[in-house]
């Protein structure tokens, strides 16, 4: 069947509160990060936000209801604004009610309303990556300037990473020489992937990443899958959690499989390679040495020998990881790995066999729903 | 014509891409076979001011709408008549199926405008795409031949595509195939007047033919209504090679590593019986028992963006590889090595050189005129949407 044509379906009601429950069931043990408070709005506000609240939008209107920037959400004193919304005061001139010198709320972004006992906030239906100091976020060279290179992270700003903040080769206690100014292409040229950590956050968002670490640096043997990342919070994507990079035993013969979820969305699977550390590096002990054994390969933009059973597999998790975010599924370390067995699974029982690595469409739908127990 | 919008890929990614499409079987990076197309959204009538309206979203985001607009006309009048009308007999071969009288049309009777966001009106690459999917609608002639009301009057397309997304990737392929739809949804009110007098209209749209019929319900309506073999308008897809692998319907990383990729606009007419008894025209037609006439309309190379990549360091000529190790002496040896020449490495990028093989396109274009196989199945799937 080379061509499916799909009658468009109306939108998926969103918040639907079956998923919304069951989203949230393993949700919220790990959301640490938040800082307290609750961004996925799995409080209960159905009851009580209709008996209680007095504003004209809060009653209108159900919780799962996308309000659109500049929309009044309420008028109500009683309520603080959160994210995604602002005071306004001409709103309410505007409206003719003149009770005084009151400030309306008004939505700053597309998206759904949650309500926080008296908090209210706007949940972007999409929205870029918010960089956070200690993210590990794959990026893409798109600029390089005379001492640093700007990053594409999928941030609203290009990231910045200083030549300052990357392993030069010939060891970590090398200092950085105008000879190394000169040459900056030959550590990241346009286009090269690299994983790196975002070091710093300027006033305005914008990061500085480093790769002053042996896991991070230039990517290669593998592809890449740019899916959402934190911040686009509806649905699916790459949430923040303890591994980000794991190595995994992939069947069929294809061998271990590296697979890095930048917290961004950008996603990187690529052939295991033992480094030098493990071998003999690790053998001549010293931590310098170990470093000089990793550099060596650190800039290398060629490719490893790779088996067809190696890129298959590579393939298929990379199917794995779009299904995921195409059936609005979170993508991490537990979901990709359950995720990549079923799809072993399913490919067994279907008529091409171990070659059948299509994940699209239908069969997504199917991986998703076996995921979810649905 | 110049390709789409330059793709930022790593050497790393395009010799890894590279290398895996060549395998055979290729292994895309999405998993597809090699003639699998990406699903896609597809509806029409979704413009209630217009003839006939299409919208189809591909799987990757990128979504066009295309609306049909027509116009009665007044036909230019000649001084020789005769050239216009041509009566019975046409000595065009293909044009003898039709038993009614054989016109030709006229090109302009067709204007088509194409809107990127981003980009310019006059920008290059909207007016080629434009050109190439005007080509592909008036290379045979069959769609202005249906546009005659009588003999003084004809109805004037206007066709207005409008990609509603950011074009992720090459938007010929989605252009072409909502123009087929919105071309295939296209009616145009019931002529009610006779011969030659200035032409009047049935008010009842539901009565109104389509300009392409459908197969069963091709019944011979108004005079005015064409009545030739349930032909298709033509459809525009993107094919590109890589090594020995022929794939449709790339994306945006596929086109990045292609050798070759060809734009091949394919028109169909499912009467296979009396067809081309005289091949007057160039085009060429593929018999056989079962599917579809497939007709090759035109081809047109596209400058995959593959050529404009940047090449891939290896590791021996890499200034900061292997430093650490044996201080500074692997470098500039790997200059020398590539001062003389510069080979192949394995896992090394290196952007594709020269023109593509004519076994290539020669194979590329079988392909795509299979008779049963993939655009067969596409035109399948194109009239299997509903009509709203």
């Amino acid at each position: 069947m080379p061509i499916t044509i799909i009658a468009p379906r109306p939108s998926r009601p969103i918040n639907d509160p079956e998923d919304v429950v069951s989203d949230m069931s393993y949700d919220s043990e790990d959301e640490s990060t938040d800082g307290g408070a609750d961004l996925e709005g799995d409080i209960p506000m159905k009851s009580s936000g209709t008996s209680r609240s007095r504003g004209p939008r809060l009653f209108s209107k159900t919780d799962s209801d996308i309000v659109t920037p500049g929309e009044l959400i309420t008028s109500d004193p009683q309520f603080m604004r959160g994210h995604g919304t602002y005071l306004s005061h001409s709103q309410l001139q505007q409206g003719g009610d003149d009770n005084g010198p009151q400030a309306a709320i008004i939505s700053s972004v597309a998206g759904t309303l949650t309500r926080t006992n008296k908090l209210l906030s706007v949940r972007p239906l999409r929205a870029r990556y918010a960089p956070e100091v200690g993210d590990l976020v794959v990026g893409r060279i798109t600029e390089v300037q005379a001492r640093r290179w700007r990053v594409d992270v999928g941030a609203a700003q290009l990231a910045s990473l200083p030549l300052s903040a990357i392993n030069l080769p010939g060891g970590i206690l090398r200092k950085r020489t105008e000879t190394d100014e000169l040459q900056i292409r030959t550590f990241f040229a346009e286009g090269d992937l690299l994983v790196a950590e975002v070091q710093q956050l300027f006033g305005d968002g914008g990061a500085v990443l480093h790769t002053r670490s042996l896991r991070y640096g230039k990517l290669r043997n593998g592809v890449f899958v740019a899916v959402a990342g934190m911040g686009g919070s509806e649905g699916g994507g790459v949430v923040r959690s303890r591994r980000q990079v794991w190595t995994m035993e992939t069947a069929h013969g294809g061998g271990p499989v590296d697979v890095i979820l930048g917290v961004n969305g950008y996603v990187w699977i690529s052939k295991h390679v033992e480094t030098a550390t493990s071998g003999e590096a690790e053998a001549k002990t010293g931590i310098t040495n170990m470093e000089e054994g990793v550099s060596a390969t650190m800039y290398s933009s060629q490719n490893d020998r790779i088996g067809v059973e190696t890129m298959r597999e590579i393939a298929r998790l990379r199917g794995v990881v779009t299904a995921l975010v195409e059936n609005g599924l979170r993508v991490d370390e537990d979901m990709v790995t359950r995720g990549y067995h079923e799809a072993v699974e399913m490919a067994l029982v279907s008529a091409d066999g171990v070659d059948d690595i299509y994940l699209g469409g239908e069969k997504g739908q199917q991986l998703a729903a076996t995921l979810t127990g649905r | 014509m110049a390709s789409a919008q330059h793709v930022l890929l790593s050497p790393a990614e395009l010799a890894y891409l590279h290398s895996s499409l060549s395998l055979t079987p290729p292994i895309r990076p999405d998993g597809r076979t090699p003639t699998q197309f990406r699903p896609l959204v597809a509806e029409t009538g979704i413009l209630p001011g217009t003839n006939g309206s299409a919208r189809i979203c591909f799987a990757d985001g990128t979504e066009a709408i295309v609306g049909v607009k027509a116009e009665v006309e007044k036909t230019r009048s000649r001084h020789d008549d005769e050239t216009v009308f041509v009566e019975g007999a046409g000595d065009d071969g293909e044009e003898e199926e039709t038993d009614d009288i054989t016109r030709t049309g006229e090109s302009d009777w067709i204007e088509l405008t194409v809107e990127i966001p981003g980009l310019r009106d006059d920008d290059s690459a909207t007016a080629f795409l434009a050109a190439m999917l005007s080509e592909a609608l008036l290379a045979d002639g069959g769609l202005v031949k249906r546009l005659w009301i009588n003999r003084r009057f004809h109805w004037k397309l206007y066709l207005d595509i409008i990609l509603i997304s950011p074009p992720l990737s090459y938007p010929l392929p989605l252009l072409s195939l909502t123009t087929h739809l919105a071309l295939l949804s296209t009616r145009l009110p019931r002529l009610k007047s006779e011969g030659d007098e200035d032409p009047f209209f049935d008010d009842d749209w539901a009565a109104a033919p389509y300009l392409y019929p459908r197969q069963q319900t091709a019944t011979p309506t108004a005079k005015s209504a064409p009545r030739s073999p349930a032909t298709r308008p033509p459809i525009t897809l993107l094919v590109m090679a890589v090594a020995n692998n022929i794939l449709f319907d790339p994306s945006k990383e596929e086109l990045a590593v292609a050798d070759a990729a060809l734009a091949v606009s394919v028109t169909s007419s499912t009467r296979s019986d009396e067809n081309d008894d005289g091949d007057g025209d160039d085009s060429m037609d593929v018999k056989e028992k079962k599917g579809r006439n497939l007709r090759l309309l035109s081809i047109r190379t596209v400058d995959p963006p593959s050529r404009l990549t940047p090449p891939g360091v290896a590791n021996s000529s890499n200034a900061a590889y292997g430093v650490a190790g044996n201080g500074n002496g692997k470098a500039t040896e790997g200059r020398t090595a590539v001062a003389e020449g510069e080979a192949v490495v394995e896992g090394v990028w290196r952007a594709p050189r020269g023109g593509a093989k004519r076994a290539v396109m020669a194979a590329l274009v079988q392909k795509a005129l299979e008779r049963g196989g993939v655009v067969d199945e596409v035109f399948d799937a194109l009239e299997g949407v509903e009509l709203g």
